[in-house]
């Protein structure tokens, strides 16, 4: 792992192993730290420390997974609190996970308190009871220590970290769990004020509400209210309704009455019609949501037929979904959200009691809540997933637009937003990002230390090479950033022309380069609609130049004269894998899915893909670290590259070679280019281009076993024909081709075009076109 | 003098010889569609089209329909000619055998109906509209509907009608008002409104008519998604078949158009009409779109029926005209003239009616073919294969077949000089005729957009597929042959045009949707001319195997023609293709103001 900061917490406990409490276990131990969970013993049984031995098991088998690797289970030491409270004794921070009872929480504080070491820090990860009311009564010293962590459901991939401290709090404690979440554990970490829900679930609760209940009174289907609560406000697809039933209806009671219990009745949350007899009764039959029998959608698959129904909101009976037609949909497709906001039909009005209720809301939280509105739309970003927070949306609808709806709609303006009316809430000047404050002035913001983000160099930057899927930019001390820009980041013509004219430019001017973008993908490999399309037309020169093409330049930034580090983060796949494969060096998100997916839509790599993975089989054998010998790195690629793999992480990448063991991993993503740029300067002293490596491959006896494997999984059924295929050519690929055998090297050169042959007579094929078409339609492979 | 004989040789050419017409027999109800059989049948159109309805195309024209008290009368004659064509089960010739048709197979209609459209394009209208009528039926309507409907259409005692079109729209349908409202019975509804340009909306060839037509239920949503078809009868059908009291429909005038004259263009008025809605509410439009590509292949074939009529009348008159010499010196000195044909201006323009006649012939021909598949076929993946052509083609075949009609029947005038101009020698009624079919059924700039827009991108260009890829193969193979090598080579160029043109309006269009518009009729014209260019190597082909026959002169003929087509037609892609490159800049920058 990469780090700047020496963490002091070397040792961590979480007790509770519940779900947030084994998710906060195995989070810890991804990032490489021995963690203790420990849970109740359950009334007669014969195993004590069933809880959390069953807890690790489950996730284990969990998808999404919480491990980034199987191996970091053995990180976690599972026991339970009457025997093995000793444990704690030597962990440096100890997260209480438990039921959300003060009397349980609290008798527990004092059992941690009386074995913990000193200067240890303890947390609690509650959502609902104010620090004050968890400490009080117990000594000082502990109130010292102590500080609330709100995680969120999945811990691993849900980067929002919630911080509460007490004036009691000691500094250097928070400052220790602050960076150990945001270095170890990749938070983004959110400093909020002791309130009930804090910041996230303050607000999300009460546009949940809202999207509920309002959706009934102004008489909305949930398939309207999710298609007006979604997309058009940057939020998840899901909406209201699909977000309640991915998260459980069973909490949504739960958490309102604590809400409400704790919230004083001038608070927006009592302006709101809380009736949720309807989601009482569903929960009573079993309807909790995509866990139970289904909620506000299900799948009836009574007859046979799978039918998506929705429930009437009216009746509470399910009916077949209906697609919503309603004019402010469409008004909001081509005018944004102030269209839809400011439309006259039910959408409109429906938009308005939700979203300009939320808004104003959010406003409200600042200052009581938060202490600045950036950490109210990191927490949405980050908590519930809005692309925009509650007030980059606010700048995008206009902060007059919303004043004037909610006094046409009856609704308190906020005295954070009648500050903003005329202005936004964020601007940048003169290449500064800057918020604006509660008395009306803007104030710089200022990234955590160490943190260098490429939005803010690209603010006052001007492009040293751009075309119109790339560009390459200046990130400072002699190190270069290479960014793909084109849609979810795929490979086209122009990416490589920008990598080409790019590759003089770096070694003129700069001592390294990096390729990393901000995208919520590093890439998605090579532009299939555009290869689709040209193959349809059969215009295969074209396609034959592009995939030489890629191959020239892969193999140029390979053997560069500067060294070059791919910092990957969300999915690197097919011609994304191949340019991090071509690296001398990786700087890797920990949240990085790699893989050669190709043959999902009937094609090989063919950008240096199989050549690269031959290579690192072959090093790997020499190094003792795999088998020796021609065939196991041929077996060894195949096996990879025939079936898709892709790794669900970094940690998994290193174990398939997509990545090296010597390759760098991040935790936090804001870190990875500061990591990535550190990577590249440390190579760049005395930098070397690599030596090009030759190969033996085993010719047509090594083809015919892997074809022969191949039949087998065909006659298992595991394989389709065009698999057959497919595979094939693969092996044909991988073994050399028809003349190959031992004695014969074989250059890098000559596996590309056996890459390029392969490819090119691939898509061809009827089979595979239709793979790409399914994939470009469906997102999933065809399985022909 | 216009004349008129069916070109049963070419039609043999193209059917049996160039698409192999034993093929269509492997598809189900095709099974007695052998060629032997077509061949009597194509014969036996042609002696109707012949000697009933080309008589009657001069005089239909012009008398014209005539609207009196509600009531239009069609030109004299017309009524027995269409009883005779009735009688001979014409009406029903590509319908279901179970309604009483005979089932064959559409590319055999399309022949048949280029002659009726050579011969009496109006006529033709008539039962056409019938046979679309009886499609719409069959595919969305009730049992009930059908048993009432389709043995009368397929018989051709009633006739039919497609009411889409209101006084303030036509291309778009979604601002349709006609409105349905629940009727007196379960099931009935009461259709009111005005539809306008309605062909045969009224006539007194048949002893009823029954529309469909588009209107808008109570709860429809708005747009092109609120509308219904439904079913109008003129007369209210009674259970033993006949016809019963006339429903709430009439005519309120008929247009005096440019051409096809002796076909009734009515204004149909509707008042609480009673109705059946047809399929499912609010789907007419999805029903309308299934009906398609018949429909404007249908259309695309009129513009072949005229090219056809008039590059005989013009080859008779060339021949029998004498004027002046030949440039060369005197051709037939023992007349006090040479026959016009020895002037290269004039084999100009016959070779150039005659290129596009024959090759338009090939296209529908192939296209209905592929429709045959698209309908019929029982391997799904085949079948997906033809859907996707047909979808591709079939606004090729009506834009640039029906612009082509245009074009040559303005040659054929042009052949006659002045006689061409004068109504008596029946050359300038074939310009008047084809200009409808370049309009309705979508007019050609939308053809060109249906193409670029809907087509082109369609599954990422998978439509494009089943013509690209063919022709691609085509190409390699006939490289190296020697026999070909006139016409492999510049195939092979055009080809890389329109491969070019393609991708630059697919990647150009995403982001402006302005330069696929601007680019969309020249496109269209390329891709027709492209794909008639690789029919003729085809052709070509097939005429070098049969040099040493009875026929050589037939066959030498075809090559001729080919041979002009690669050189004197085939080469206008070189413009067109530099027009679609240069954008869409220069004709969106113009002020509107400026024009």
């Amino acid at each position: 792992m990469t780090s700047k900061t020496e963490t002091p917490i070397k040792k961590v406990a979480v007790i509770g192993a519940g779900v947030m409490g084994a998710g906060i276990a195995a989070h810890v131990a991804n990032a490489g730290i021995p963690v203790v969970l420990l849970d109740i013993v359950p009334e007669g049984a014969a195993n004590r420390n069933a809880i959390a031995e069953d807890a690790v098991q489950k996730m284990l088998k969990a998808d999404p997974a919480p491990f980034m690797h199987k191996r970091n289970a053995k990180l976690i030491q599972t026991g339970n609190i009457e025997d093995h409270l000793d444990l704690l004794a030597d962990c440096d921070w100890i997260v209480e996970a438990v039921i959300e009872r003060l009397d349980i929480k609290q008798s527990l504080y004092a059992k941690i308190d009386g074995v913990r070491k000193a200067g240890s820090v303890v947390s609690s990860n509650t959502s609902t009871i104010p620090l004050a009311t968890l400490t009080e009564g117990l000594p000082d010293g502990f109130k010292a220590d102590f500080c609330i962590t709100h995680f969120f459901n999945p811990p691993r991939y849900m980067r929002l970290l919630e911080l509460v401290t007490a004036p009691e709090t000691r500094t250097d404690a928070a400052t220790a769990i602050t960076e150990f979440c945001d270095h170890k554990l990749g938070k983004s970490v959110v400093v909020c004020k002791d309130r009930p829900g804090f910041i996230a679930n303050r607000l999300g609760i009460l546009w949940l509400l809202a999207g509920v209940t309002e959706a009934r009174r102004l008489g909305l289907t949930v398939e309207e209210a999710d298609a007006i609560i979604g997309r058009p406000f940057g939020i998840p697809k899901t909406g209201v309704f699909g977000l309640i039933d991915l998260v459980g209806l069973d909490l949504m009671p739960h958490v309102l009455k604590s809400m409400v219990g704790a919230l004083p009745e001038t608070d927006a949350f009592f302006q709101l019609d809380r009736d949720l007899s309807l989601v009482e009764k569903m929960i009573a039959e079993g309807y909790t949501g995509r866990k139970g029998k289904g909620g506000f959608y299900r799948i009836n698959r009574a007859g046979g037929a799978k039918v998506k129904e929705a429930i009437d909101l009216q009746t509470g009976e399910y009916r077949p979904t209906v697609k919503p037609a309603l004019e402010s949909i469409d008004a909001g497709k081509s005018g944004g959200a102030a269209a839809l906001l400011t439309h006259s039909d039910k959408g409109g009005r429906y938009a308005r009691a939700v979203m300009a209720r939320t808004l104003a809301y959010a406003a409200a939280l600042v200052p009581e809540a938060a202490d600045e509105v950036y950490a109210v739309d990191e927490a949405m970003r980050l908590g519930y997933n809005w692309k925009q927070g509650p007030f980059e949306l606010i700048d995008k609808i206009g902060a007059d637009t919303l004043i004037q709806v909610l006094k046409s709609e009856g609704m308190a303006v906020p005295t954070l937003l009648e500050t903003a009316a005329g202005k936004t809430f964020y601007k940048i000047e003169g290449g500064t990002r800057l918020q604006l404050g509660t008395d009306g002035q803007y104030r710089e913001m200022v990234r955590p230390d160490g943190v260098v983000m490429l939005a803010d160099i690209k603010l006052t930057a001007k492009p040293l090479v751009k075309t119109s899927s790339a560009a390459l930019w200046d990130i400072g001390d002699g190190v270069a950033c290479l960014e793909f820009t084109g849609k979810m980041n795929s490979l086209d013509p122009d990416v490589l022309k920008c990598i080409h004219k790019s590759i003089p430019v770096v070694e003129q001017g700069f001592k390294a380069l990096v390729i990393y973008n901000e995208g919520s993908n590093f890439s998605v490999g090579a532009n299939l609609g555009l290869a689709l399309f040209a193959a349809n037309m059969a215009a295969w020169s074209q396609i034959e130049e592009l995939v030489e093409k890629g191959q020239q330049v892969y193999k140029a930034l390979k053997y560069a004269p500067f060294p070059v580090v791919a910092a990957p983060s969300g999915m690197a796949l097919g011609g994304g894998c191949e340019i991090v494969l071509h690296s001398d060096a990786v700087q890797a998100h920990a949240e990085t899915y790699i893989g050669l997916v190709e043959v999902g839509v009937g094609l090989i790599p063919g950008w240096g893909g199989c050549k690269e993975m031959l290579a690192r089989w072959t090093e790997a054998g020499a190094a003792n670290k795999a088998p020796k010998g021609p065939m196991p790195p041929v077996a060894k690629a195949f096996e990879t590259i025939s079936v898709a793999t892709v790794a669900k992480s970094a940690a998994e990448a290193q174990s398939n070679l997509f990545l090296r063991p010597t390759d760098g991993v991040t935790m936090n993503r804001y870190r990875l280019l500061a990591d990535a740029k550190a990577r590249a300067l440390a190579l760049a002293e005395g930098y070397t281009p690599p030596e090009e490596p030759v190969f033996r491959l085993p010719g047509e006896t090594g083809r015919v076993a892997l074809e022969m494997a191949v039949k087998g999984f065909r006659k298992l059924g595991k394989a389709t024909p065009h698999d057959e295929v497919v595979s094939a050519a693969l092996a044909s690929v991988l073994t050399g081709g028809e003349t190959a055998d031992m004695t014969v090297e074989l250059s890098e050169d000559d596996v590309l075009e056996l890459e390029r042959e392969a490819f090119n007579t691939l898509l061809r094929h009827p089979d595979t076109l239709a793979r790409v078409e399914h994939m470009l339609e469906t997102g999933k492979p065809l399985r022909n | 003098m216009a004349v008129y004989q069916a070109p049963l040789r070419d039609m043999r050419f193209t059917y049996r010889e160039l698409l192999g017409s034993d093929k269509v027999t492997e598809l189900p109800g095709c099974e007695e569609a052998t060629p032997d059989l077509v061949d009597a049948v194509l014969e036996e159109a042609g002696k109707v089209c012949e000697s009933v309805l080309f008589p009657l195309n001069r005089s239909g024209d012009e008398e014209g329909c005539t609207f009196e008290n509600g009531v239009v009368r069609t030109p004299k004659g017309f009524k027995e000619a269409y009883e005779t064509f009735r009688e001979g089960g014409w009406v029903g010739m590509a319908c279901d055998p179970d309604y009483g048709g005979q089932g064959l197979p559409n590319c055999v209609n399309t022949l048949v109906e280029e002659m009726i459209c050579s011969a009496n394009m109006s006529f033709g209208m008539y039962p056409g509209l019938s046979h679309g009528a009886y499609k719409a039926i069959k595919r969305f309507g009730t049992d009930e509907q059908k048993q009432t409907y389709l043995p009368k259409l397929t018989d051709g005692i009633w006739s039919g009608t497609m009411c889409l079109t209101e006084p303030h729209c036509g291309t778009d349908l979604g601002l349709i008002r006609t409105k349905a409202e629940p009727g007196a019975a379960e099931g009935e509804w009461k259709i009111t409104g005005t539809k306008i340009f309605i062909s045969a909306g009224e006539h007194d060839l048949t002893e009823n008519i029954i529309h469909l037509v588009l209107a808008r239920l109570p709860d429809a949503p708005p747009g092109i998604k609120g509308i219904s078809l439904f079913v109008v009868p003129k007369f209210m059908p009674k259970e033993d078949g006949s016809v019963g009291a006339r429903n709430g429909v009439a005519c309120g005038s008929i247009e005096h158009k440019m051409g096809i004259k002796a076909s009734a263009t009515c204004v149909m008025n509707f008042d609480e009409a009673t109705g059946w809605l047809v399929g499912e509410p609010h789907k007419g439009m999805r029903a309308m779109f299934t009906m398609m590509n018949a429909a404007r292949l249908g259309v695309g074939v009129q513009g072949l029926g005229i090219m056809e009529a008039s590059y005989q009348g013009a080859v008779d008159y060339a021949r029998e005209r004498t004027q002046g010499r030949a440039l060369t010196g005197a051709k037939a000195p023992e007349q006090k003239a040479d026959p016009i044909i020895v002037h290269p201006d004039v084999r100009r323009m016959l070779l150039t009616m005659k290129a596009y006649t024959e090759g338009g012939r090939m296209l529908a021909a192939w296209i209905s073919q592929e429709l045959d598949y698209a309908e019929k076929c029982q391997d799904p993946k085949r079948r997906q294969e033809a859907e996707d052509f047909v979808a591709l083609m079939t606004p090729i075949v009506k834009g640039v077949l029906t612009d082509l009609g245009s074009e040559v029947a303005n040659l054929g005038v042009q052949v006659y000089g002045g006689h061409g101009y004068i109504r008596e020698w029946g050359m300038e009624q074939y310009v008047r005729d084809a200009r409808i079919a370049q309009i309705y059924e979508g007019t050609n700039g939308i053809q060109a957009l249906d193409l670029v827009g809907r087509k082109l991108g369609a599954h990422t260009g998978r439509y494009l597929r089943r013509f690209f890829h063919p022709l691609s193969e085509y190409i390699d193979r006939i490289m190296d042959d020697d026999e070909l090598e006139d016409f492999a080579l510049p195939l092979a160029k055009q080809f890389v045009r329109l491969q070019q043109a393609t991708g630059y309006i697919a990647q150009k269009g995403l982001s402006n949707p302005n330069e696929a518009g601007a680019a969309a009729t020249d496109y269209m014209r390329l891709f027709g001319l492209v794909a008639m260019g690789y029919l003729w190597v085809r052709a070509v082909e097939v005429a070098k195997q049969n040099l040493d026959g009875d026929e050589a002169d037939f066959y030498k003929a075809k090559i001729t023609t080919a041979k002009f087509y690669f050189e004197r037609l085939l080469p206008q892609t070189g413009a067109l293709f530099a027009a679609i490159m240069s954008g869409s800049r220069t004709m969106m920058e113009m002020d509107e103001a400026a024009f």
